[in-house]
């Protein structure tokens, strides 16, 4: 009853406009396919199908960090750490690889140092009470600190087996397929598991749209968001091993500039820097968007020096967006409101 | 009881921490390498340290005021390459410097206006100009070759010769005093506290909040413009990662001078001792043949410092509160206190 009446109120294209500034993966959706279309008149060689499986193959990285980006803006956090975090852990799989140890210690080794990571995060945070952009911009300084000292400015080579050429996505799996793919996939299956299905991901949600009403609600707040750090950590480090495989060298600055494309990424997906809303399916469109962007830059012909300018307005551009968006659902659920409580909109 | 009471009045007095951590660390490194208080040495490493302090001065007015800029390392970096390409354009110095401050202003405006006006979050905001800004320079470095210029008067802005002292040790002194006076003795300072412990309180009794942020941005951008020109002046050439970083730097020194990340506390001149600590530590490695690159974990350290200090301090203080006024209600504890303020700073998305 209600939202027939709610429905007769609004015209369809209303309607539709509404529920695309609400929805944010339908946003993100959209806006993606207007990038197409643009890119489809403009550019041919933009729909080329070799040029979009590069786009793609290109976005894996910044899509896997802005998947465990989501999952600390949904907690109600942010990660500046993330592309320096994964740049360490780049550098400890190489390593270990290049001391002898077999490759999954090597993998291993790297996915604890992310871990670690964000448990350091988790522990600024939580318990000194920093923060969560001073303790992780200070994680970051740290981070590449060691990371340069470490290896001195040089970076690491010789630790490319065949195994890594496969992980790099640099040789293919089957036919057009690449692990980096497939890993993204299992990524974004179990990070949007744990959001979606789990008791875990509901206390993200609940921590990161009031962390008083979590804490009343029984929530351990502290331990869910040490939680959400420890899974960033972990992405990075994912993200890490495939880039040492890509790059096959490890240079200290290998993290740099990609915090910023993840958390654009997961703000064009959706994420609220505010807490409590984002979904993993926006972070990966989001990447994408994000990578077809720069692409179709490339492509007019704008030479790569401005592309940290780029990125930098899309940023601007997606938080504006996301506000709007916010606004919007903020007056379609007071309309709802009032609806059931039977005034006239 | 008496010596509790004094020594907890005395420490959250701000500045005073930090004065004596920077006396003891002096005197350790002068023990440790004689050469440190030579006037050359010290000459040089404030000289380096002055741009870096004006973008200090400036992050911590946007704290006091409840917000973050992390966009003033590359503004400044920016600043210097506009003021060099207006001065290898052939502009006259006061030309160039209007053009480096401008640049810097430009940004603060960008970062307020985006803030105020449409209600995003700052670091957010900041972090995106903190690309844009790096990325200008990058492009402007590709364009033209910023430097081999011997414009008269402009490297005298720095290491020009006033009564014994170099110039931009007065220029740094006075644009310190007039910010200090900024914070403290007018209304609009006092806004900025307001605002910075409860924006809405302040909204209620009446100040313009926005109107405020919108000033605290600006003048962070300004400072920034002017930590440009003198990065110019003393550079004689401008790289294009020039500033990156310098906003990491900068926060820590502002936090480290006593400057609360929440907001509504701190003061220039102790932001400025904070800074004068980190030039001071990075000096003293140096000469002590420490690797550069330790300096980026001693500044993420000295940030996690700070901060636990001054949540001790805030500690110190709410316990004095709570003694003297037994009858009355008893406040919150000071870690709930402080996370209820962040909550309330906290801006909309």
């Amino acid at each position: 009853m209600e939202t027939t009446s709610l429905k007769k109120n609004q015209t369809v294209v209303d309607r539709v406009v509404t529920r695309l500034l609400v929805d944010p993966t339908l946003g993100v959706l959209a806006l993606l396919v207007l990038i197409c279309l643009l890119a489809a008149f403009t550019l041919p060689v933009f729909l080329n199908g070799s040029n979009l499986y590069n786009l793609v193959n290109n976005s894996l990285v910044v899509m896997i960090l802005a998947m465990g980006m989501t999952v600390v803006l949904v907690s109600g956090g942010i990660d500046l750490s993330i592309g320096t975090t994964m740049a360490l852990c780049a550098g400890v799989s190489a390593a270990a690889m290049n001391f002898g140890l077999p490759l999954f210690a090597a993998l291993l080794a790297a996915l604890a140092m992310g871990a670690l990571v964000g448990l350091g995060n988790g522990l600024l945070i939580t318990r000194l009470g920093l923060p969560d952009f001073i303790a992780t911009l200070a994680m970051l300084g740290f981070a590449s600190g060691v990371l340069y000292i470490w290896t001195k400015g040089v970076p690491i080579i010789g630790y490319m087996v065949p195994e890594f050429y496969i992980i790099g996505g640099l040789t293919p799996l089957a036919g057009p397929l690449t692990l980096p793919m497939v890993i993204a996939l299992l990524v974004a299956l179990v990070l949007g598991g744990i959001l979606g299905f789990t008791r875990m991901g509901t206390h993200f949600f609940a921590v990161g749209s009031s962390k008083t009403g979590a804490m009343q609600s029984g929530v351990r707040v502290d331990r869910v968001r040490m939680q959400a750090y420890i899974f960033s950590g972990l992405a990075a480090a994912v993200a890490g091993i495939i880039m040492a495989g890509r790059n096959t060298n490890v240079p200290a600055d290998l993290g740099n500039g990609y915090e910023i494309q993840a958390i654009a990424a997961a703000v064009i997906g959706g994420a609220a820097l505010s807490g409590g809303r984002g979904r993993i399916l926006g972070a990966i469109l989001g990447a994408i968007t994000l990578a077809a962007a720069v692409n179709l830059i490339n492509l007019v012909g704008v030479p790569s020096s401005y592309q940290k300018i780029v990125i930098g307005g899309i940023l601007v551009a997606a938080v504006l967006a996301n506000r709007i968006s916010a606004i919007v659902s903020g007056k379609v659920r007071q309309r709802k409101a009032m609806v059931l409580e039977g005034i006239p909109a | 009881m008496n010596f509790q009471r004094a020594a907890s009045r005395i420490l959250s007095t701000s500045g005073v921490p930090i004065v004596i951590a920077l006396v003891i660390v002096i005197i350790v490194f002068q023990i440790m390498s004689p050469v440190f208080l030579t006037s050359g040495s010290v000459r040089d490493y404030i000289n380096n340290a002055i741009p870096i302090l004006l973008l200090t001065v400036g992050v911590a007015i946007v704290i006091v005021g409840g917000g973050i800029d992390l966009s003033v390392g590359t503004v400044a970096g920016l600043s210097a390459g506009t003021t060099m390409w207006a001065l290898v354009s052939g502009a006259p110095t006061w030309t160039a410097v209007a053009v480096g401050v401008a640049t810097g202003l430009v940004f603060g405006l960008f970062n307020g206006l985006m803030i105020t006006v449409f209600g995003i979050n700052d670091f957010i905001v900041t972090l995106a100009t903190l690309n844009i800004a790096g990325g200008l320079l990058i492009v402007l470095t590709e364009k033209v070759p910023l430097q081999g210029v011997s414009t008269p008067g402009f490297s005298d802005l720095v290491y020009g010769n006033f009564l014994g002292v170099p110039t931009g040790f007065w220029i740094a002194a006075i644009i310190f005093v007039l910010m200090q006076f900024l914070l403290i003795r007018t209304v609009f300072g006092r806004r900025i506290f307001a605002i910075g412990i409860a924006p809405g309180a302040a909204n209620v009794a009446g100040v313009n909040v926005n109107r405020v942020r919108l000033g605290t941005f600006v003048i962070s951008g300004l400072l920034a413009g002017a930590a440009g020109v003198l990065l110019a002046s003393r550079l004689g050439a401008v790289q294009a990662f020039l500033g990156n970083g310098y906003e990491f730097v900068a926060i820590a020194g502002a936090v480290l001078g006593g400057v609360s990340l929440a907001g509504g506390r701190g003061s220039v001149w102790a932001a400025v001792a904070g800074g004068l600590m980190l030039a001071t530590l990075q000096q003293g490695l140096r000469l002590n043949g420490v690797d550069p690159v330790y300096f980026s974990i001693v500044t993420g350290l000295c940030i996690v410092a700070g901060v636990v200090f001054d949540r001790r301090i805030q500690q110190l203080v709410l316990g004095g509160i709570r003694k003297r006024s037994k009858s009355g209600p008893t406040p919150p504890a000071p870690a709930k206190l402080q996370e209820t303020h962040l909550l309330g700073t906290g801006k909309q998305d």
